[in-house]
């Protein structure tokens, strides 16, 4: 027995003094290091939001690697602990969960990796370092204002809302009802989640227009959705009678607008929000500590009249 | 061996009974509402800003000519010294104020002519579209980082804007006529790249008849 306890503890020690040198972050003058760990690389908008960030990071001198956490909050874990236990330096990060996410931040927080999160935010002031996001509630006010113009105060709709997880879907979704719900000339005849997904924004739309044929309008709380909506239209030649309403900005959304077949998008800027995050964790590792804890950042309503002024994800001339 | 077995037995019972026992399942969206409902309260919050807080701030409200003149000349300057924002990019917000005829009495505003004899310029306020961050963020007094759930913040400015549409325009817009002179306080979105100055449009703080 006593043998068997010597055999655990100098196990126990000697696995512990190797997880102990593991974690210490490479210092011998090779480049210091930044993950960048994003939600999902399946949507374009997060793709651009990834590469941005590792671009300005490599453009500032540090090694940087993407990490696809495919919107599976275990996956992400499990990026965490490869990160925190190959010793980078900082963590860029798109979390998958509001409140699921937290934990990983503190074990990075805990191990001395700052973290620097970009569009979505976690449920906790004193974990990340600072929070950078879209205003996607101030987004949706204006968008839901137009809407409503645009629907002359009466109509039935349909919302397909985005991941039931992030906190963006919800704040979306208040930012619009906020403004539709004080019409009560608008109806919204079904709500659900197509998980920010395209192909299943495409499925959830046709099945609900077998119940609800006569629609008037489609609110998608991503553009994603908003084509998968309209490829949904077309297929039930609606398209020119249904408008679709999106929101982030990509380019697909952006055509589409100036064509006629999308009504209006909230632009997010995601350019904006990468940057900041790395240029955020370059000066963090240079020895600043005073960052806000959440900085918003401004959704821009691109419709018709003023799209000639918008590029995908951002404005002409940038 | 017997007796080892009961033994054994006996402790992995007691093992799971405990491990039952420390389990507990709650629906999450439950948890949450009930978290919220105990530790921030939107419309208490939005009452105490609007009758304790803000009217401080408003004679700080700049002279809605005064505005697009200094806009027209340094456009930067203006933002920098006059707007703000609570986090980054381009759409900012202005405190503004103005007196002037009322040009027009619509559905969804009411237009009052004012600024400079030599370049007036007509504000549009909003009497139906009472929407946004405006008022909240205009003011510059209130800081995000007080809040460590965005959805809170967000509600402040849905409660602000019910005191606006239940308080500041009805008894405006029961009076109101064409012609009329009024002067206004407000809070203006402008967007500092796609500076548009056609159409200015305010939400309302305060609103008042001055001939009647």
């Amino acid at each position: 027995m006593m043998k068997l306890r010597i055999i655990l503890t100098t196990s126990v020690l000697i696995a512990a003094l190797g997880l102990g040198g593991c974690r210490q972050k490479k210092d011998d003058g090779e480049p210091k290091r930044m993950a960048v760990i994003v939600s999902t690389l399946n949507n374009p908008w997060f793709v651009v939001l990834a590469e941005t960030g590792a671009t300005h990071a490599r453009d500032l001198g540090y090694e940087a690697h993407i990490f696809d956490s495919q919107n599976n909050t275990a996956l992400e874990t499990d990026h965490f602990e490869n990160v925190i236990a190959s010793g980078f330096h900082a963590i860029l990060f798109n979390p998958t969960d509001a409140n699921g996410s937290i934990a990983n931040v503190a074990k990075a927080k805990a191990a001395g990796i700052p973290v620097f999160c970009m569009d979505r935010e976690v449920n906790s002031n004193d974990v990340a370092v600072s929070q950078i996001l879209s205003d996607n509630y101030s987004g949706c006010v204006a968008l839901g204002k137009y809407f409503v113009g645009k629907l002359n105060k009466q109509g039935k709709y349909v919302e397909l809302l985005g991941l039931v997880g992030d906190n963006n879907t919800w704040n979306r979704s208040r930012g619009f009802h906020s403004v539709v719900d004080n019409y009560p000339g608008l109806v919204m005849v079904a709500q659900q989640s197509a998980d920010f997904d395209r192909n299943k924004a495409m499925e959830v739309l046709e099945s609900i227009l077998q119940a609800h044929p006569d629609i008037d309008a489609v609110f998608c709380g991503n553009d994603a959705m908003a084509m998968g909506a309209y490829q949904a239209l077309v297929s039930a030649n609606k398209h020119k009678d249904v408008m679709v309403f999106g929101f982030d900005g990509a380019a697909d959304v952006v055509e589409s607008i100036r064509e006629g077949k999308i009504a209006a998008t909230g632009m997010q800027f995601p350019k904006l929000m990468a940057k900041t995050a790395a240029q955020n964790a370059h000066e963090y590792l240079q020895g600043k500590r005073d960052f806000p804890q959440k900085m918003p950042v401004a959704v821009e309503l691109v419709t018709m009249e003023n799209v000639d002024d918008y590029i995908a994800y951002g404005k002409k001339g940038e | 061996m017997k007796k080892k077995v009961i033994k054994y037995s006996t402790l992995a019972v007691a093992a799971v009974i405990v491990l039952v026992n420390s389990i507990y399942i709650a629906d999450l969206d439950k948890i949450k509402a009930e978290n919220l409902s105990k530790t921030f309260d939107p419309a208490s919050y939005a009452a105490d800003f609007w009758n304790n807080r803000l009217p401080s701030k408003l004679p700080e409200a700049v002279d809605a000519g005064e505005l697009v003149r200094m806009l027209e000349e340094d456009k930067e300057s203006a933002f920098d010294n006059y707007s703000n924002a609570l986090g980054i990019g381009n759409i900012r917000y202005f405190l503004i104020s103005g007196e002037g005829v009322v040009e027009n009495v619509e559905e969804n505003f009411v237009s009052i002519r004012t600024g400079y004899e030599e370049s007036p310029l007509e504000v549009h306020i909003a009497t139906e579209y009472i929407f946004g961050n405006a008022v909240r963020d205009a003011s510059g007094i209130i800081d995000i980082n007080e809040f460590s759930n965005t959805m809170d913040f967000n509600n402040i400015s849905a409660e602000i804007n019910r005191i606006i549409r239940a308080r500041v325009i009805p008894p405006f817009k029961e009076k109101v006529k064409k012609g009329d002179t009024a002067a206004f306080t407000g809070a203006m979105e402008l967007n500092r790249e796609i500076l548009n100055l056609e159409r200015l449009e305010a939400i309302p703080i305060e609103l008042i008849i001055k001939n009647r």
